[in-house]
């Protein structure tokens, strides 16, 4: 059952909330102590939450668009009373204080949060290995990866745990575990969602998002977590329609021109390549008409990003320093996090502000005007999600081949334009993603697109 | 000082707390001396894990601007937005001071440029000894004046600050010399720079100069060279000591803030800003200068207190300005001062002075009687007719006591009336004030030195 049609149950009482909840409460008792997906889960909690939903519809009082889901919440996001420990022990001790917006948004939506999730420390990483709790493992395909950082929000979906989760998305930390769980992600126009309760990673680059099984559920949480947000400023006044983007599918990619980018797939391996390609097929069939084109910047990308990343995130961690939470991140931090804030404090000194950061800002305009560019001409770009297939848990990878995984994500974070990945098909079981990207605030006709291609997959 | 004569330079930065009710990008309250530790607080000033600034106060950023118009600086035209100051203290629950970009720049007040105004957050109370911070303080917004270093002795940066101190209060946006915290640049001819930091008062910004200069007098003297070095001032004792190293800033690592986005002051709304400000108390001096014609130490008095100063200009509505000016001067300021109170804390009221003026000028009192009555006006609800009356000072003696009374004067004191022959300055001042003493302070003191003048020519 999708996840739309199962909302309509709950609201109709032919499903109850409580026996919703039921269910994944025994699929996470038998499935996440091997998965490592969800961090913490509080049961009694959402068993109250679940039993008023019910209560509420019985009576037939309006409930919210997310009636009696369950819902994952990445470990980043604060929710009070839940440890919001971005899987470092840095935080291992910090209780949310406040509700982030998205969560008061889902909560006034009467959507059940059910937990928090597994993730790379403080969301620097792409395999979710870097957790303090341990990785999570991949369900779709199992003893490797689930990608990451958002690895855990993937996972629950993936494994099905529950029915929607939030994850954040910094250089593809949504899309990425989407692609290798073989579920569906998706980042939205820098400022559609805010980032207020959000743990920084690179605060100019990041958005949360939604995971699901399918379109109607992305569409779902979209619908109520988007918005203005008079608290957070850089939330912006427009947003996308998502209502009932899934009705009409069906003729969604009839003339629709797909910006096909040749490095994109050059950089690929040739197993993704073909699947992508053939989903490409299938567009053309139902209607879409393929325009090729070129990005000379791609090398460009990931140097730009993670210089970014590196002085926003040395600045977001100065807070932890030890005086209010128990630890200094720099003692208890792993490798990677240790490296980007050593990293961001040596380039954000003074006499080399113009050597690297000025350069990567300046960098980053160049990419943004490169990819409106190649977006004018076109619908939305189709690419792989993710250049390669996730490794095995426990390979161990240079910095450099970690960074590899992040190529064609980051752009979309550089440019603050819209992307969504969907399961594209599988490479000896192993999931493959396809990702769209789109103009800036073209995100509802980015997730037609990809209801139009779940329906004939 | 040594006998050696050297030039000094000096430049000041300047934070004082703006007037507002909330915090610079939350909603909690500002007033944080009166509320219990740690009780006006937030998750967002208090940075707590992903906690965002709420857009900036509006009130605080109109509140810069206007500050800003009103020392004569150019506001920027380009978009303006906020730097992340990195360094580490207890009192910074970020690790970092949100401090914008210059609002206003190039301005000048009493000869002295102002290099740039702009704003910041204010960072919690560190108390060291008890180990423990206030966050109450912790994002209320402060405005930061710097000066080009264009003062050339302590007097003139105290001057300067007198000045500053009073150009804040007529904005109305910002609290006062309380909540000051200052820089001071100071270098001598042939040295380099030394910064004080910890100067919370004028009285403090001149006391350190004057022991900084008094220092490196001496070194230069004995042949040692200055370093470029950041220094502490020690209110308690009133010298500077050099700071830790520790404690001198070495690399900010400033960068764009991303969680606030650029802003861009509209031209319409800093005219209105303009249009409305009050007009500057250096510039109303001048003002009043040509306007009344009356004497630049007058008008300085006159424009001492923004309240004062609007008193000043309805007063003169009704009586002549040199007249008004020398009484509110000479006796309102002296009583005032007496009762260590401001003229708007006074309660006396425009038209009580005019009524004062009026009643000299009528011959209804003398001068000497309105000097008895002016020292019972402050936070006196009767008029000054109503005192005088009460006082038995209504009337001047008339013509023929007031004779009598000179005649008394002359004979009764010989030795005065041949000092006066003799030309000795004191005399007649003497005899003036027997006069009064006879005629009980009645008699008009020109009318009595006429009287005596043609009475000692006999």
């Amino acid at each position: 059952m999708n996840l739309l049609d199962k909302s309509r149950s709950i609201k109709n009482h032919d499903i109850t909330a409580s026996d919703n909840l039921e269910s994944y409460l025994k699929t996470i008792k038998k499935k996440n102590p091997k998965i490592n997906a969800f961090l913490e889960i509080k049961e009694d909690e959402a068993a109250q939450k679940a039993e008023k939903v019910d209560a509420r519809i019985k009576k037939g009082e309006k409930v919210g668009k997310l009636a009696g889901l369950t819902i994952g919440i990445k470990s980043n996001i604060n929710i009070e009373d839940f440890i919001i420990s971005a899987a470092s022990k840095t935080l291992e001790n910090y209780v949310g204080s406040y509700n982030a917006t998205v969560i008061k948004r889902i909560e006034a939506e009467d959507g059940i949060i059910l937990g928090t999730t597994n993730m790379d420390e403080f969301a620097a990483g792409s395999s979710t290995e870097t957790s303090y709790f341990g990785p999570a493992d991949n369900p779709a395909a199992p003893g490797r990866i689930p990608g990451g950082s958002s690895g855990g929000s993937a996972a629950v979906i993936a494994a099905e745990m529950c029915d929607l989760s939030l994850g954040s998305d910094t250089g593809g930390s949504i899309r990425n575990p989407a692609s290798h769980c073989g579920v569906m992600g998706f980042k939205s126009t820098y400022g559609v969602v805010s980032r207020q309760g959000l743990l920084d990673l690179a605060m100019s680059l990041e958005q949360i998002g939604p995971f699901a099984r399918d379109a109607g559920g992305i569409a779902l949480m979209l619908d109520s977590i988007a918005g203005y947000d008079p608290m957070e400023c850089t939330t912006i006044k427009e947003i996308p329609n998502f209502h009932e983007i899934t009705q009409n599918s069906q003729d969604v990619m009839k003339g629709m021109k797909l910006g096909v980018v040749k490095e994109f797939f050059d950089v690929s391996d040739n197993r993704i390549v073909n699947i992508i390609e053939e989903s490409i097929d299938k567009m053309t069939d139902m209607g879409a008409e393929v325009v090729e084109l070129n990005f000379k910047h791609l090398d460009l990308c990931i140097p730009t990003y993670y210089l970014i990343n590196y002085v926003e995130f040395f600045s977001a961690t100065r807070k932890y320093d030890g005086r209010k939470y128990g630890y200094r991140i720099e003692e208890v931090c792993g490798e990677e996090v240790l490296r980007r804030i050593h990293i961001g404090s040596y380039i954000s000194q003074k006499e080399y502000s113009g050597k690297y950061y000025k350069k990567a800002l300046q960098a980053r305009s160049l990419i943004r005007r490169e990819i409106t560019g190649l977006l004018d001409g076109v619908d939305a770009l189709i690419s792989p999600t993710v250049p390669k297939l996730p490794h095995k848990l426990g390979e161990s990878l240079n910095t450099m081949d970690m960074y590899a995984y992040d190529v064609l994500t980051v752009i979309a974070n550089l440019a603050g334009i819209p992307a969504g990945s969907m399961k594209a098909g599988e490479v000896n079981g192993i999931p493959v993603g396809l990702q769209i990207q789109g103009k800036p605030l073209d995100d509802a006709k980015i997730m037609g697109m990809m209801a139009g291609l779940e329906e004939i997959q | 000082m040594g006998g050696i004569f050297i030039k000094m330079k000096c430049g000041l930065e300047i934070h004082v707390q703006l007037e507002t009710d909330s915090k610079l990008f939350c909603d909690c309250r500002t007033n944080y001396q009166d509320a219990p530790a740690n009780s006006n607080i937030c998750f967002v000033c208090l940075n707590q894990p992903g906690a965002k600034p709420y857009p900036p106060n509006e009130h605080a950023m109109n509140g810069a601007i206007k500050i800003a118009l009103m020392l004569g600086c150019k506001i920027a035209e380009d978009e303006t937005y906020f730097l992340r100051k990195h360094y580490d203290y207890p009192d910074l629950p970020s690790g970092y001071q949100r401090t914008s970009i210059p609002i206003g720049y190039e301005g000048n007040l009493n000869d002295v440029s102002i290099r740039e105004v702009h704003i910041e957050e204010d960072p919690g109370q560190y108390k060291p000894d008890l180990g423990v911070v206030d966050f109450n303080r912790s994002g209320i917004p402060l405005i930061e004046i710097v000066t080009e270093p264009d003062m050339r002795s302590p007097e003139e940066a105290r001057n300067f600050l007198r000045e500053l101190i009073r150009v804040l209060e007529y904005s109305g946006s910002a609290r006062g010399e309380g909540t000051m915290r200052a820089d001071v640049n100071i270098s001598l001819e042939g040295g380099k720079r030394a910064e004080i930091k910890n100067i919370n008062s004028i009285k403090g910004a001149y006391k350190a100069l004057k022991y900084e200069m008094v220092r490196q007098k001496n070194l230069i003297r004995r042949g040692v060279e200055i370093k470029q070095e950041t220094r502490a001032f020690l209110e308690s004792q009133m010298i500077t000591v050099p700071m830790r190293l520790k404690e001198e800033a070495d690399d900010y690592r400033y960068i764009p803030d991303p969680d606030l986005p650029p802003m861009l002051a509209e031209y319409e709304q800093i005219e209105v800003i303009r249009e409305k400000m009050p007009e500057p108390p250096h510039i109303k001096t001048e003002r009043f200068i040509q306007e009344y014609g009356i004497q630049k130490e007058y008008a300085k008095v006159m424009t001492s207190e923004l309240a004062l100063a609007d008193a000043f200009e309805e007063i003169v509505k009704h009586v002549e300005p040199s007249f008004a000016a020398i009484w509110m001067r000479d006796e309102l300021k002296r009583v005032l001062n007496y009762n260590k109170m401001s003229f708007d804390e006074s309660g006396i009221k425009p038209a009580d002075i005019v009524e004062l003026l009026d009643l000299i000028n009528d011959k209804k009192v003398t001068p000497k009687a309105a000097k008895k009555i002016i020292e019972k006006m402050p936070k006196n609800d009767a008029s000054p007719l109503k005192i005088a009356e009460d006082m038995g000072l209504i009337g001047v003696s008339d013509e023929e006591s007031v004779l009598k009374a000179v005649n008394q004067a002359i004979d009764e004191n010989p030795q005065a009336v041949s000092d006066y022959h003799e030309g000795k300055k004191g005399a007649m001042n003497f005899l003036i004030g027997q006069v009064m003493r006879l005629t009980r302070g009645k008699a008009d003191p020109g009318e009595t030195s006429r009287f005596l003048k043609e009475a000692l020519a006999k």
